[in-house]
């Protein structure tokens, strides 16, 4: 079995070695072909900013993994950096359950990761684009995407925000239906009321106005965020008109108190305003919660937010896992029916069944002297019949089995003389 | 005869299926419940069909529309209510809310199934189309404002989840707020306009049917404290900007009034406006 996989991931490496390893769309395009040419008979390359990961089939299994790595590091330069203790490599069914475990989401820093399905997927395509895929691969693919969307639908692995930012955009599309009918106010520039806006931004909010003691950071945000400045000492005022309102202010006193509050909540005719206080000290005094239609959370809140959804999310791994463990018997299933030993049992079976159904059939209409004969007659021809073809499957393998040309012989084989998938035998 | 038989059979059954079906809503919003949340809309679908078919085979063998007992009426409400979510699911592709609405169906169909009598000799007035137009009014009245209650009252369970961070299945589940107020609010307007609308021709009707007639009926009465309430809770959301939690309640303490209104003087009160 050649499969085989190697990699860093932020589980052996730090981000300055993984973001040496980092290999962009160009680069991949360059390497993979080189790694096909030495290495593999098919093979793709997922690289992120959390992992630079090799997977392929092996032309000569017994191929010392250092050289694939080292054509690696040749190409990004990282010697200096990267140490062989920060590659992990697999083989066979581990190679496949480590891709599995990325696609589905439980190898990533944040457990139950949306994107890395999208960025596999990505790697096959670009490896599909430099002609590195093969039968397995291909096949691989089906199976891991497979895998991505079944954890996707059957649990609730990615589901709630894991993040501040996004645990209060995931609140505001709790209170208000169509977010770009809905303005944001940002006040102060910390970095996680940035990354909120930024998130609202993505979410299609309808406005953007931005509240800085320093008016040239606000207006830099709002070039980069777009929408409005608004005046520091305005931003009461401006509650007015926001229904979503994300503070960050270094104040050593509360910014907003719960007479301002309830005055603008009857000046904005009691519509609902979501305040997101991420600022410690906090901006917003907590007393203001009781006022009605006004949802006040802190970076406390919303912490508790984000640590009962990780929980949660552990809480799905058995689910995932078995999801796993049924992709990889189906997978090996359709791998092994691929390898030569049991493909010639199978052919060799299918033409005895045959043979023996035709002769049991016709032999009444034999001599009983000459039934001997005819069962010897009859198997000498069939193991004539099957010589050749037999033969040239076997040179096919020399080189073991899983090369990909011995793969396609024993899939049009299989194929042409409906020979099935040796599930049977799997069973 | 077969349509009796039918009939018999429907009556007993629909109780049944109106608790499968809650019980496939429930599990869609409780559990993963992926197979079945797939099954829930055909299944509705046909159960909404028998229903009707129900309704019409009573017409047929009973030779009057199922409107002439309160538990007549209420298997008319379960199948308009049934109709009214099948229509707002479509509608805005929200299923969330099924279980919610179908428990109110089943709690009607099976009081109505267990009490219901057949009724082939009603007095003459049952037979006349204005009855008709005026219980067809009401009924679609106390649909939407029944609706306007559960959707008020998924409401409330939200904001309160959301105030209190404390995110269960009713957070995962449940629409945003302003849609569950939305709804509620669609729903309590189409209610009120429509109850209106019975009160109308029952103002205009009733006196020439009935000898008995009195503006001071305990019923027509309570009808009108409801229709006011109503009223007062519409206009204050539109002049006073009531909004959110408040008009939601609103919402549930009209249901309230109603359902009192209904059981006092239907069970308690007489009046010369009672069903048969």
């Amino acid at each position: 079995m050649n499969l085989f996989s190697v990699g860093i991931s932020h589980h052996t490496a730090s981000v300055d070695v993984r973001e040496r390893m980092w290999l962009s769309a160009d680069e991949a395009r360059t390497v993979l072909p080189a790694l096909k040419e030495q290495f593999f008979s098919e093979c793709m390359l997922v690289s992120t900013c959390n992992r630079t990961e090799l997977y392929g089939v092996l032309r000569d299994p017994v191929v010392n993994e250092a050289r694939i790595t080292g054509l690696l590091l040749d190409a990004k330069h990282a010697e200096d950096i990267v140490r062989p203790d920060h590659f992990i490599a697999h083989r066979a069914g581990a190679a496949v359950h480590q891709l599995f475990k990325v696609a589905a989401g439980i190898d990533s820093m944040v457990i139950g990761d949306i994107q890395i399905l999208n960025q596999v997927k990505e790697a096959f395509q670009a490896a599909g684009e430099q002609h590195t895929m093969g039968p397995v691969m291909n096949r691989l693919m089906q199976a891991t995407l497979h895998v991505g969307k079944r954890v996707r639908t059957e649990t609730s692995l990615c589901e709630g925000a894991v993040s501040v930012s996004y645990a209060a955009v995931e609140l505001a599309s709790k209170i208000f239906a169509d977010l770009s009918r809905k303005s944001a106010l940002l006040i102060g520039a910390g970095e996680t009321g940035e990354l909120t806006m930024k998130h609202l931004v993505g979410k299609g909010i309808g406005h953007v106005s931005v509240a800085n003691r320093t008016r040239a950071r606000a207006e830099a945000l709002v070039a980069d965020l777009g929408g409005s400045v608004v005046d520091y000492e305005h931003i009461v005022d401006a509650l007015r008109t926001a229904d979503i309102v994300v503070t960050s202010v270094n104040s050593p006193t509360y910014v907003v108190g719960p007479d301002d509050v309830h005055s603008v909540m009857r000046q904005r005719g009691n519509n609902p305003l979501f305040i997101i206080d991420i600022g410690v000290p906090r901006n917003v005094n907590p007393a203001a919660r009781k006022i009605e239609n006004l949802f006040l959370y802190d970076i406390d809140s919303l912490n508790a937010i984000v640590d009962r959804n990780l929980e949660k999310r552990k809480r799905e791994l058995p689910h995932v896992t078995t999801i796993l463990r049924e992709e990889l018997v189906e997978f090996f299933r359709w791998y092994r029916s691929l390898e030569v030993a049991p493909a010639i049992q199978d052919l060799r079976d299918t033409f005895e069944q045959i043979r023996a159904g035709e002769v049991e059939k016709n032999i009444n209409r034999f001599r009983a002297e000459d039934r001997d004969l005819v069962e010897l007659v009859t198997r000498r021809i069939v193991n004539k019949l099957l010589h050749h073809p037999l033969t040239a499957l076997k040179e096919g393998s020399e080189n073991g089995n899983g090369t990909s040309e011995s793969l396609t012989r024993v899939k049009v084989l299989r194929e042409l003389f409906g020979i099935g998938t040796g599930t049977k035998r799997d069973e | 005869m077969v349509t009796r038989l039918l009939i018999d059979i429907l009556v007993i059954a629909l109780p049944f299926l109106y608790a499968g079906l809650v019980a496939a809503y429930g599990i869609a919003f409780f559990g993963k419940g992926g197979a079945v949340k797939r099954l829930t809309r055909p299944y509705i679908a046909l159960l909404l069909v028998l229903h009707i078919v129900y309704l019409g085979m009573r017409t047929i063998a009973f030779d009057h529309p199922p409107i002439t007992s309160v538990f007549e009426i209420m298997t008319l409400l379960a199948a308009a209510m049934t109709m009214a979510y099948l229509y707002i699911e479509f509608r805005t592709n929200i299923r969330n809310t099924g279980f919610f609405i179908l428990i109110l169906s089943l709690v009607f169909q099976t009081v109505s199934s267990l009490f219901i009598k057949d009724l082939t000799v009603i007095p003459e007035y049952l037979h006349s189309k204005v009855l008709g137009f005026h219980v067809s009014a009401a009924l679609l009245g106390y649909t939407g404002i029944s609706l306007a209650a559960v959707y008020g009252l998924l409401y409330l369970m939200l904001y309160h989840e959301i105030k209190s961070s404390r995110f269960g299945v009713i957070y995962s589940r449940l629409p945003d707020l302003e849609t569950l107020e939305s709804m509620s609010h669609r729903a309590e307007v189409f209610g009120f306009v429509t109850l209106s609308v019975a009160m109308m021709i029952g103002l205009f009707w009733l006196p020439r049917v009935f000898r008995e007639f009195s503006y001071f009926d305990p019923k027509l009465v309570g009808t009108f404290a409801v229709w006011v309430l109503y009223a007062i809770g519409l206009t204050a959301k539109r002049t006073l900007g009531w909004q959110g939690r408040k008009t939601m309640i609103l919402s549930l303490v009209g249901f309230a009034f109603v359902f009192l209104s209904m059981t006092v003087t239907n069970i308690y009160l007489s009046s010369f406006h009672t069903f048969h």
